[in-house]
């Protein structure tokens, strides 16, 4: 239940503020859900490019041993997406897979919540295969050649990346409860009982 | 070539339905990114896992977007906070949620509470961001457009000005006050809204006497019906009803001191609302009656009675400094400030404020505990040759009176002897 507060009866009885309706937001992690699945679909970084990268950098015997590792991590992301979402979906499962464990060598406590954040609860095996199969991709290439292939992948903001405030000195500190010298223990406090009644 | 304000932009772009080119204005709807901002959602009271999972999820969803927000290029910055309600019901969730240090201590886990903080920090950036309307020489928005823009679209307004300064005020005060005195300044219809606000702020202090069953102003106007009549006193009321009125009571207190400090600016506007004599007449009602109800109550739990003591010392020493700046601010100051000639209006302030509150003995004797009355008197005495003596020795007559028969002793201050 909210506390009561000052500012939340002067939001609700005073015509100085908006008055949004919040009820619609009760599916917001739905809706914000669905809006990262897009954002994952509209990325740079595609299935594709990243076989071309691979075919592109390694020799035909590599290849084929990659190749292998490349199915892994499809099915692993077909399981976690779910087959019903379709071809698309599902390679841009794999991306993200991709991207989540190629500097990983086994599935973290942030992995799986990066996972679950995206698509919900998820088989661990195939989270651990996916890994797997990462790694070993992984290891074929210089980390500068993976750098270069996921930077493919972030946003463009234009030229400015740089954060507001990030010189800013910031303090945690907050109003906290005054320490009254004044305040009586229980048993002294009847004789200012008697005061408190005059009035 | 001198660089344009950013409301006097234009940006030419290629139409993605048509292909063609267009022009538009630097601010316009159509730039702003389909982002979803989620609501800001408390930490849970307690440590069940699945709870602490689903806070930590939608709260990394918002420092994300937060982080993304406060990268964005000053223009696409705007066009975000001017056309994004989500990302504007976000921000008001948390002003409105964030748990203040004197709510109620929450055991949390460790990850909820750096999670907590990194939101804190994004947050405050952001309405720093907000309420800057020049970041750099070729960032800037025009001062009265800039006025127009927080103003019209909410992207201020008192209550989240007022959490703003509770949430913030301390760590962060001179930052904090710049950017108030900053949007106060581009934009005065804020003091309006101020002014607006302040019947509501009374009502609250009503409200709190109304569930005591003490009278309040006003109350006498409408005759209760016999059957109505109900015997509701902090006495006899359920412990949670008591608990509730308190924690209330703290945070109505702190808020309005933590604005009134970071913004005395504001003190004209409540003083408009003989803001003083509604403050003191409403502690004389309602402090002792919830100190007595506080003491006298029986605790299964002693802590609980420590807590709500605790916050009814901390409520009382809030209104004596929220009354200290509004008499600093509406009388003291401008009579240091001002020439012989001009200080009779602000010195009459001081003496009808005194004297309107002259029968709250309780409050006085509090208030001249923290802030000796008589040395507020003496430097009215040194700042004009003409004050009405009569008058003070009536003021400093009444409040050695409010001493009388009292076991607590008035703090002695120390008399050089030279």
């Amino acid at each position: 239940m909210a506390l009561p507060r000052l500012t939340g009866a002067l939001r609700s009885f005073s015509n100085v503020t908006k008055h949004d309706d919040y009820n619609e937001e009760l599916a917001d992690l739905t809706t914000k859900r669905l809006k990262l699945h897009e954002q994952l679909l509209k990325s740079d970084l595609t299935w594709k490019k990243i076989i071309k990268f691979v075919d592109d950098n390694l020799d035909k015997k590599e290849y084929q041993t990659v190749n292998g590792d490349l199915k892994t991590i499809l099915q692993a992301a077909k399981q976690i997406v779910g087959a019903e979402n379709g071809q698309e979906a599902i390679e841009s499962g794999a991306v993200f897979l991709f991207k989540t464990f190629h500097k990983k060598e086994c599935v973290g406590h942030d992995e799986t919540k990066a996972i679950k954040q995206m698509f919900g609860p998820f088989p661990s095996s195939s989270a651990t295969a996916a890994c797997n199969a990462t790694c070993r991709i992984a290891s074929h290439f210089t980390e500068e050649q993976l750098t270069a292939l996921i930077q493919m992948a972030e946003e463009q903001n234009g030229d400015n990346r740089v954060l507001f405030g990030k010189n800013i000195v910031f303090s945690f500190d907050m109003h906290d409860l005054d320490h009254s010298e004044e305040m009586p223990v229980n048993g002294e406090a009847d004789a200012q009982r008697i005061i408190s009644l005059d009035y | 070539m001198p660089a344009l304000p950013l409301d006097e932009l234009q940006l030419t772009e290629k139409d993605p339905k048509t292909g063609k080119l267009r022009t538009l204005p630097a601010l316009h709807p159509e730039i702003k990114a389909d982002r979803s901002f989620v609501l800001y959602r408390p930490p849970p009271v307690v440590r069940d896992p699945a709870l602490v999972e689903e806070f930590l999820e939608r709260a990394k969803f918002i420092a994300d977007d937060l982080d993304w927000l406060l990268a964005l290029p000053h223009d696409k910055f705007w066009c975000q906070v001017i056309f994004d309600e989500t990302l504007q019901k976000c921000l008001d969730s948390y002003l409105s949620h964030a748990p203040r240090k004197f709510d109620v201590l929450l055991d949390c886990h460790p990850e909820v509470n750096d999670m907590q903080k990194r939101l804190h920090r994004s947050v405050f950036l952001t309405f720093l961001r907000m309420s800057t309307h020049k970041e750099s020489k070729d960032h800037f928005i025009t001062p009265s457009v800039f006025g127009e823009i927080i103003y019209n679209n909410f992207l201020f307004d008192i209550p989240k000005i007022l959490d703003l300064c509770v949430l913030f005020g301390k760590g962060n005060g001179p930052l904090l006050q710049k950017m108030i005195e900053n949007i106060f300044t581009q934009q005065p219809s804020y003091f309006g809204d101020l002014d607006e606000t302040l019947p509501t702020v009374l009502q609250v202090f009503n409200n709190i006497l109304h569930k005591c069953g003490l009278q309040c102003e006003g109350a006498s106007a409408e005759p209760q019906k016999l059957e109505e009549r109900v015997n509701v006193t902090p006495g006899n009321m359920p412990l949670q009803e008591l608990k509730d009125i308190v924690l209330y009571l703290c945070d109505t207190c702190t808020t309005l001191w933590a604005f009134l400090d970071v913004f005395p600016l504001a003190c004209q506007t409540f003083q408009k609302h003989e803001f003083c004599y509604r403050l003191a007449s409403f502690y004389e009602l309602a402090i002792p009656e919830l100190e007595s109800a506080i003491k006298k109550r029986h605790y299964e739990d002693n802590s609980v009675f420590a807590d709500l003591w605790r916050r009814i010392s901390h409520s009382r020493k809030k209104v004596m400094e929220a009354f200290h700046i509004l008499i600093n601010q509406v009388c003291l100051q401008p009579i240091l400030e001002s020439s012989c000639e001009n200080i009779q209006p602000f010195i009459e302030e001081f003496l009808q404020i005194f004297t309107s509150v002259l029968q709250e003995r309780r409050f006085l004797r509090d208030y001249d505990e923290l802030f000796p009355i008589e040395d507020d008197v003496s430097l009215l005495q040194q700042a004009s040759s003409t004050l009405d003596e009569t008058r003070t020795a009536y003021i400093l007559q009444a409040v050695e009176s409010a001493w009388e028969g009292v076991d607590r002793k008035k703090a002695q201050v120390t008399k050089d002897p030279t």
